[in-house]
């Protein structure tokens, strides 16, 4: 069994699942992030690549990779910083959230061979439904890589239970419909949707998209095993963009912890 | 449906063999029967396969009318044949005597009539394959003429419970294979139909191929794919809009009705069919080919644009959808959306880059004149890449009761689909409207591309025929310059829109933001069927810089008195260039996909020194 399944299949706990963008604003603050979110408790880090164009993201995600490409980050840099939050002391899996065009240009057996290399435990393509993803599933099987594949409160039925049986790591669940963001609400019909995600299939289910308070938690730990959490950490990154990229990055991300465990944590 | 098998037959001489060769038949044929018009000795045919080796998956089947036993093994001393062809009366325990003789397959030739199918009946665990002829009384084989192929399926469906292989023979040519692939056949055998005056016709073989290809590769397939192009690279939470799109529009085109009614409003509502003109001076100037100008111009709104707009606008309304969003570089693709969306009565929202907003004032007054919500979009380098990709997030959060008008060939599956035949009318048009005209098809046609929904709607029509297609890429200041839009000059393979194109991009896959002096070219991938098209050189691509694009305009202007849009001078600029190397006999159609009233500004601009955007 692989680290990440380990993990996300290992206790009754509800997973917390972090999100970040590499290299907003600077590889240093995406390091510390990363150390600081798994001394918060976190399961499973998604380490996001910036793209110029993040079909799947709402505003505050395409802010970050506008700030993290105007830094210089690519996919295979962002690969790069995964051994150095390692000797820092992450042993926490890690999964790349990249879009397809990034992952092409840079040739999916170039990024099989350096996720191995970099102890990179799982890849997530937003762009790349299942019907797409044959030929890089079996690939990333091979290399006991896990490919994580989303399901929506709107995918039917058959290709659910298709999803279902064929996916690896956890199964991510979009909670609402449209783009990565904060919301107050979820879709209406999250709950039985999460029932039907759970008959569907056998390994632990995450759900993601406008996740942002513990009382959102609360209302889904009977429902999944886990939760993802990106624009609402990202915002907190945003609003401290100065002070992370200078003498007072420790600060900052202390503050950042604060934050995050008032908000999320119970 | 699967490849069929070919094989060319009757091969008279080395270069009838060098052809069939190096072309795309399985089996090669040779008559061994010194009764047909068309026998070889298989000594001359042992020395042309020694000096031009045939392909390895090339199989060689030698043609015999009765022969003896003595007869073959004599052939084969000279050639390794791989099939023996019976092609007269021979019997079942014949059949077993070749076979045990010379340990190879046999075919057996069957003539069509009603007592065919239970012939092959009787040649059942013997026969390795038939060939289905006609027979005429006095010749044995290869007739040339072609019998009722309804009854194809039958033959084919005996020959597969046999377990073995069935070629339809007689009468095909280059003309009518697709009606014969309609019937699906395993393989098909031809001889006479690929030859001129009695030899074996590259041309005709080409011909004959490519229009196999073309019928087997309908395009896109069921992934949405143009050959390795096209496909639905889009989050998940879209795959529920897109397929209830598909349903909607696969409903739609197979109705009557909707088909009728889209006719009939192009008709009524957008003054179509748009003319095709003769630019009698231009082409007197130029010296060359003859010009004539598919009129585009003169649609509703000025555009070909509409064309798409009338299609997808009341396939909307149809799927009970009351609101339309669409993306707009320009602002013309808004501008029809607008139109369409208040000719029928829906609410209208255009997303626009902040910077587009900006530099067209005033299609945005147009827009919102028309009823339209325009929405500028700020994020990414707010242009119409950024308003594609916000229209798209709208979409994905109110698919339950809203459309997204995609205005060209780009985009996930079915929209490259969908938008090229909501386009094809202009190709259609023209097919009909060139052929009253001057009794024959173009020459040459050349049309613009930026997405490329004018080219595809001209050229989709054309793609089996005997056409140069070629196609006018905005190479703005120049290809080798940062400033371009060329995007299968300089692009490379990737996803954009939720399609596997051409586009133009960083080392890292980052998407960068191409240059044009026209607005309506400046998108930094292709509609994936063009992809598709340059990769099989079907039609040919060609960068246009703005310096020859405004020469053209002021040609048009001048000699003919047509205000061309620079979209379309993009188009003219390489027909221009083209004409110059043909000759008075022959014909450029040039699809004139808009008008140009919209570009005034910036051509004056221009035209006076300094440059266009900023």
């Amino acid at each position: 069994m692989s680290r990440l399944s380990k993990t996300v299949s290992a206790s009754d706990k509800m997973h917390f699942i972090p999100f970040i963008t590499a290299g907003d604003p600077n590889i240093e603050t995406t390091i510390d992030l990363a150390l600081m979110l798994q001394d918060m408790g976190a399961s499973v880090l998604e380490l996001g690549i910036p793209f110029s164009d993040p079909l799947a993201d709402g505003p505050v995600i395409q802010r970050a990779s506008l700030r993290a490409l105007a830094g210089g980050m690519t996919l295979s840099k962002a690969m790069d910083i995964v051994p150095k939050m390692r000797e820092k002391g992450l042993k926490i899996p890690v999964i790349i959230f990249t879009y397809y065009n990034l992952l092409l240009q840079l040739g999916e057996n170039n990024f099989i061979k350096k996720a191995i290399e970099n102890e990179i435990d799982g890849l997530l393509v937003p762009d790349l439904p299942y019907e797409e993803s044959a030929a890089l599933r079996s690939q990333c099987r091979e290399h006991h890589l896990a490919l994580i594949s989303l399901v929506a409160p709107t995918t039917s039925q058959e290709r659910l239970e298709r999803i279902g049986k064929d996916s690896d790591g956890f199964l991510y669940c979009v909670s609402s419909l449209g783009v990565t963001g904060v919301r107050k609400t979820f879709h209406p019909h999250v709950l039985s949707f999460l029932q039907r995600v759970q008959k569907a299939s056998e390994i632990p289910v995450a759900v993601g998209f406008g996740i942002s308070s513990k009382e959102q938690v609360q209302q889904l730990k009977d429902y999944c095993e886990g939760y993802v959490v990106g624009s609402a950490i990202v915002r907190e990154i945003e609003s401290r963009e100065d002070r992370l990229q200078s003498a007072e990055r420790d600060q900052a991300i202390e503050e950042i912890r604060e934050t995050l465990s008032q908000k999320l944590l119970f | 449906m699967t490849f069929p098998l070919l094989k060319y037959c009757g091969n008279q001489n080395f270069y009838d063999y060098q052809l069939a060769a190096s072309s795309k038949a399985s089996h090669i044929g040779f008559i061994f029967y010194e009764g047909s018009k068309r026998y070889v000795r298989s000594q001359e045919v042992g020395r042309w396969i020694g000096k031009y080796p045939k392909q390895k998956r090339q199989k060689l089947v030698g043609v015999f009318v009765h022969p003896t036993l003595e007869e073959l093994k004599d052939v084969l001393q000279y050639v390794k044949l791989d099939i023996i062809q019976l092609h007269g009366h021979e019997t079942v325990s014949f059949l077993q005597e070749v076979s045990h003789a010379v340990k190879l397959p046999i075919w057996k030739a069957i003539h069509h009539d009603e007592e065919a199918l239970s012939l092959m009946r009787e040649y059942n665990g013997v026969a390795s394959g038939y060939v289905i002829d006609v027979k005429t009384k006095e010749a044995w084989g290869g007739t040339g003429q072609a019998f009722n192929w309804e009854v194809v399926p039958d033959y084919t469906q005996e020959a597969a419970r046999q377990g073995v292989q069935c070629f339809i023979a007689g009468g095909v040519n280059p003309s009518n294979v697709k009606q014969l692939l309609l019937y699906e056949p395993m393989g098909i055998d031809l001889a006479s139909g690929i030859e001129q005056a009695g030899v074996k016709s590259k041309k005709l073989v080409e011909d004959l191929e490519r229009k196999v290809e073309q019928t087997m590769n309908k395009f896109p397939d069921e992934q949405g794919r143009f050959g390795d192009f096209g496909g639905k690279f889009v989050p998940e939470t879209l795959m529920y809009a897109l397929e209830e799109l598909e349903s909607g529009l696969g409903e739609a085109m197979a109705d009557p009705e909707f088909i009728d009614l889209y006719h009939k409003t192009m008709k009524d509502y957008s003054g179509r069919p748009t003319p095709v003109t003769y630019a009698r001076r231009l082409s007197e100037k130029i010296g060359g080919a003859n010009l004539y100008l598919k009129r585009e111009d003169l649609n509703h709104t000025g555009a070909h644009k509409i064309n798409n707009a009338i299609g997808q606008g009341l396939l909307a309304k149809r799927m009970g959808k009351e609101k339309l969003v669409a993306e707009t570089g320009a602002g013309q693709h808004g501008v029809a959306t607008a139109t369409i969306a208040a000719y029928l009565g829906l609410s209208c929202k255009v997303f626009m880059g902040k910077k587009d907003v900006e530099r067209q004032q005033l299609n945005v007054f147009r827009m919102e004149l028309l009823g339209a919500e325009v929405i500028p979009v700020e994020s990414g380098s707010q242009t119409l890449k950024d308003a594609t990709n916000e229209a798209l997030r709208y979409w994905v959060e109110n698919v339950e009761d809203t459309f997204y008008l995609i205005g060209s060939v780009v985009g996930p599956h079915p929209y490259p689909m969908m938008v090229r035949d909501f386009q094809r009318v202009i190709g259609d048009e023209s097919k009909a409207q060139f052929l009253e005209l001057k009794g024959k098809l173009p020459d040459v046609i050349a049309a613009c591309v930026g997405g490329g929904s004018n080219s595809m709607g001209m050229f989709y029509p054309f793609l089996e025929d005997d056409v140069e297609l070629i196609a006018a890429e905005a190479g703005g200041k120049g290809e080798d310059t940062a400033f371009h839009a060329a995007t299968l000059a300089k692009g490379r393979k990737g996803v954009i829109h939720g399609a596997l194109t051409y586009l133009i991009q960083d080392e890292a896959g980052q998407i960068i933001e191409p240059y044009s002096i026209s607005a309506g070219l400046d998108y930094p991938g292709i509609g994936p069927e063009h992809a598709y098209l340059a990769s099989i050189d079907r039609v040919h691509y060609e960068s246009i810089t703005d310096e020859e694009t405004l020469e053209a305009v002021e040609l048009l202007c001048r000699l003919e008195g047509i205000l061309p849009a620079l979209e379309s001078a993009h188009a003219l600029a390489l027909a221009i260039k083209k004409a110059k190397t043909l000759t008075k006999e022959q014909d450029i159609l040039v699809c004139l996909s808009g008008r140009g009233d919209k570009d005034v500004h910036s051509i004056q601009k221009t035209l006076q020194g300094g440059g266009v955007h900023e």
